[in-house]
């Protein structure tokens, strides 16, 4: 056991000394200035990764010289599939692009071309030219290079989709224009209809959707409130739209203008719709899902599974519109197959509830707004005056109770002898479920203050309210009468159950009756 | 010992059986338990669901696995609760047809007399307590208003459950009106439940009579007077500060 312990840790320890001897042979290349530079410059590390590819740019050479060959059409260069790479790139091309007009030079990009003889370069086709110079652009753009590197682009790139979209794809190569403008960073006005038509050199069949749609329609008029495939996108991270987290965060895509006043007041467009929306148990479940499990595959609907992804139309549109209660019923098919005309109506189709649209659910809302506080609220107040009485009644008792005792300790007990039977009759009663009827019956002409002053030792706390009784002992207590009167007092003091049932037949004295009732009554029964 | 008291106890005095009262058959305590299990159940699945945007309940329900399971449980119980509502109505529909239907639950306008003076009771207007029939006018409101509330959560549950069925005869609004019905009676139903009804039955006094199935005679004599009196033939004792609640 110690052996394997300590041949573990030999390995272990071997293994480390292996890897920081290798670390330490290779670290210096790679990683050393950045290191000991503070901040590293995009440029420091892009010319760490690709040192041969992109080193510094020399400036001597001018434009002039590089324009004095590819300035002249014909210019080509063989590949190795056989293609020819047209070399000529007109003057006026690179002078009208942004880089151009900032006083950017050819060698800027092309860094590592040098003078006249160039250094070799082997490309397979067009598109690995495209693949290997594109690189350049992070030399300047780093941080829409590193962007980029996210996208869904990017990714197809690594899986090996070459036709997927680098930098120059979107932004060309030498016609590069400005897109934001530099103070406020806003979108250029032709930049809004610029982009949706980039994004058509691969994707055709969605821009051709898009045009027809109410935002693609609007953007073609001009307006710039729609909008445009970046929007919702993104711009150079470009998120993959098939995931499960990109459905669940969708609504909130479509939210970041539909629930922007300054905008929708233009159209007289709801800003509820996705309060209403997530007030719907559809949407409920995807806004939560998609911060609880944005993995989940959920199958509520997002907005666009009604309102259509690329071809989002006017819910008033008189062919594809949500309006039409046909077009609404085929959207909730997909999901509810069995769903007929009737179905479309169990969604509010974004409406809050209101006295003219969907009065019964305003009704209801409305009926247990009242019906809830008023229930609850009387309810509680029952229950509090059950509550408050109850205590009220217990503290008169002790206080009563009190009262008689204070009264009692100058007087002696008035018949004392027959304090013990209670306590005995309750100890049996207990047993055995049978109280048994008590000889404490007020013989006649004795006050019922003795019974009283009996029971009192047995339970401190029967006796309340009695005390005016005890104090003015009546003459005859044979009737029923004052037995009512000693009643409340033994019952609400809270006496145990066996011992109050025998006291309240005691005094009663219908022996006869009792017997006859008692003697099998459980057949009687309701 | 107590054996041994009785023979001198009766020379004395006579010995008394206590008397026990049926008050619930046992199919009624049955039905009773399959509520409280069914009501549990429903209570404890449907309230995450209903409050979804709480930190609990997103903890609970924190896929989309765990909300059907949820779900599934919540469709069981309903089932049976269900099952012992038509069993209900089906017994008393029975019961109806051979006019065996006891009308102890009915509502009279006794209910709202004997309402009037505990409430008047309560506020120290007077001393005197109302007598009660077999069933009070506070257990007679329990029931009917968890009959109503069964009644709208029964109906408004399976509107949510089969949408597609129900709106093939009814308007496509009622589904969301269900939905706020369900989601309101909920709450009422729950807390009507722990607010009164807890209170009356294990606050105010322990009545497990719906479990044992039988009052005694001193709870009949205090809290049912007049049917004591009914069934006996006796006086109940009732005087000014006896009745139904302490």
């Amino acid at each position: 056991m110690l052996r394997r312990k300590t041949a573990l840790f030999a390995l272990l320890a071997g293994c480390l000394v292996v890897g920081l001897s290798v670390w330490a042979f290779f670290a210096p290349l790679a990683p050393a200035a950045p290191l000991m530079q503070e901040t590293p410059t995009p440029d420091a590390n892009a010319e760490a990764e690709s040192p041969t590819r992109t080193p510094v740019p020399n400036l001597s050479i001018s434009d002039e010289y590089c324009l004095s060959c590819h300035g002249q059409p014909g210019q080509t260069f063989a590949l190795d599939n056989g293609e020819q790479l047209d070399l000529y790139v007109p003057a006026e091309l690179h002078q009208s692009s942004v880089h151009g007009r900032l006083g950017y030079a050819c060698v800027q990009c092309h860094t590592d071309v040098g003078e006249y003889p160039h250094p070799p370069f082997k490309a397979a086709d067009r598109r690995d030219v495209a693949l290997q110079l594109n690189a350049v652009c992070q030399r300047c753009h780093s941080h829409q290079f590193e962007l980029a590197q996210d996208s869904v682009h990017a990714d197809a790139q690594l899986a090996g989709v070459r036709e997927a979209a680098v930098c120059m794809d979107c932004h060309t190569a030498h016609e590069v224009r400005r897109l934001n403008d530099p103070q406020t960073h806003q979108l250029l006005p032709d930049a809004h209809t610029w982009i949706p038509e980039r994004c058509a050199l691969c994707h055709n069949a969605i821009y051709q959707k898009y045009k027809e749609s109410v935002h693609g329609a609007a953007l073609s008029q001009g307006n710039l409130d729609v909008p445009t495939c970046i929007d919702c996108h993104g711009v150079h991270n470009i998120e993959d739209p098939r995931t499960t987290y990109f459905r669940l965060r969708s609504p909130s895509i479509c939210a970041k203008c539909h629930t922007d006043p300054q905008i929708m007041n233009k159209y007289g467009l709801s800003t509820q719709v996705l309060d209403t929306y997530v007030a719907d148990f559809h949407g409920t479940t995807t806004v939560i899902f998609e911060k609880q499990a944005p993995d989940a595959q959920i199958n509520t609907p997002v907005c666009y599974d009604c309102h259509g992804i690329h071809d989002i139309s006017k819910t008033t549109d008189p062919k594809t519109g949500l309006q039409m209660r046909s077009n609404l019923l085929a959207r909730c098919q997909e999901c509810h197959p069995d769903a007929n005309t009737n179905f479309p109506a169990a969604w509010m189709s974004h409406y809050i509830p209101s006295r003219e649209r969907y009065s019964l659910v305003y009704y209801v809302d409305l009926f247990y707004k009242i019906f809830i506080p008023l229930t609850l609220g009387g309810m509680g107040a029952l229950v509090l005056m059950d509550i408050s009485r109850t205590l009220i009644n217990r503290r008169r008792k002790r206080a009563a109770q009190a009262a008689k005792e204070t009264a009692e300790a100058g007087q002696p007990l008035v018949a004392p002898q027959l304090a013990p039977a209670p306590a005995e009759l309750s100890e049996a009663a207990q047993e055995e479920e049978a109280s048994v009827e008590p000889a404490i019956e007020p013989e006649a002409g004795q006050p019922a203050s003795v019974e009283q002053a009996a029971l009192a030792p047995a339970d401190p706390s029967e006796t309340a309210e009695v005390d005016s009784a005890a104090a003015q002992p009546e003459p005859q207590r044979q009737t029923s009468q004052p037995v009512e009167e000693i009643q409340p007092d033994i019952e609400e003091a809270g006496q145990p159950a066996s011992t109050d049932e025998t006291m309240s037949s005691a005094p009663e004295n219908p022996t006869d009756e009792e017997i006859d009732s008692s003697v099998d009554s459980e057949a009687k029964n309701g | 010992m107590s054996a041994a008291d009785q023979p001198v106890n009766q020379n004395s005095a006579p010995v008394r059986i206590e008397r026990v009262f049926q008050r619930f058959t046992l199919g009624q305590r049955w039905e009773h338990l399959i509520l409280i299990v069914s009501f549990t159940i429903l209570f404890l699945t449907g309230i995450p669901q209903k409050y979804r945007f709480t930190e609990w309940s997103q903890w609970l329900l924190s896929t989309p696995q765990r909300v059907y399971w949820v779900r599934q449980i919540h469709h069981t119980a309903a089932l049976l609760l269900t099952a012992g509502v038509l069993y209900h109505l089906g017994n008393a529909l029975v019961l109806m047809a051979r006019r065996r239907l006891s009308s102890d639950m009915f509502p009279t306008f006794q209910d709202v007399r004997d309402a009037w003076q505990m409430l008047r009771y309560l506020l120290f207007l007077t001393r005197e307590k109302p007598a009660f029939g077999k069933y009070n006018f506070e257990q007679k409101f329990t029931y009917w208003f968890l009959f109503f509330g069964l009644g709208i959560m029964v109906v408004s549950g399976f509107i949510l459950w089969f949408p597609e069925v129900v709106t093939r005869f009814l308007p496509g609004g009622v589904v969301p009106a269900a939905f706020l019905a369900h989601s309101n009676e909920a709450v009422i139903a729950a807390i009507f439940i722990v607010v009164w009804h807890f209170f009356h039955v294990h606050f105010q006094r322990l009545n497990l009579s719906m479990f044992t199935g039988k009052l005694s005679e001193e709870e009949m004599r205090l809290y049912h007077a007049n049917e004591f009196e009914r069934l006996t033939g006796e006086k109940a004792d009732l005087d000014e500060t006896k009745g139904g609640s302490q």
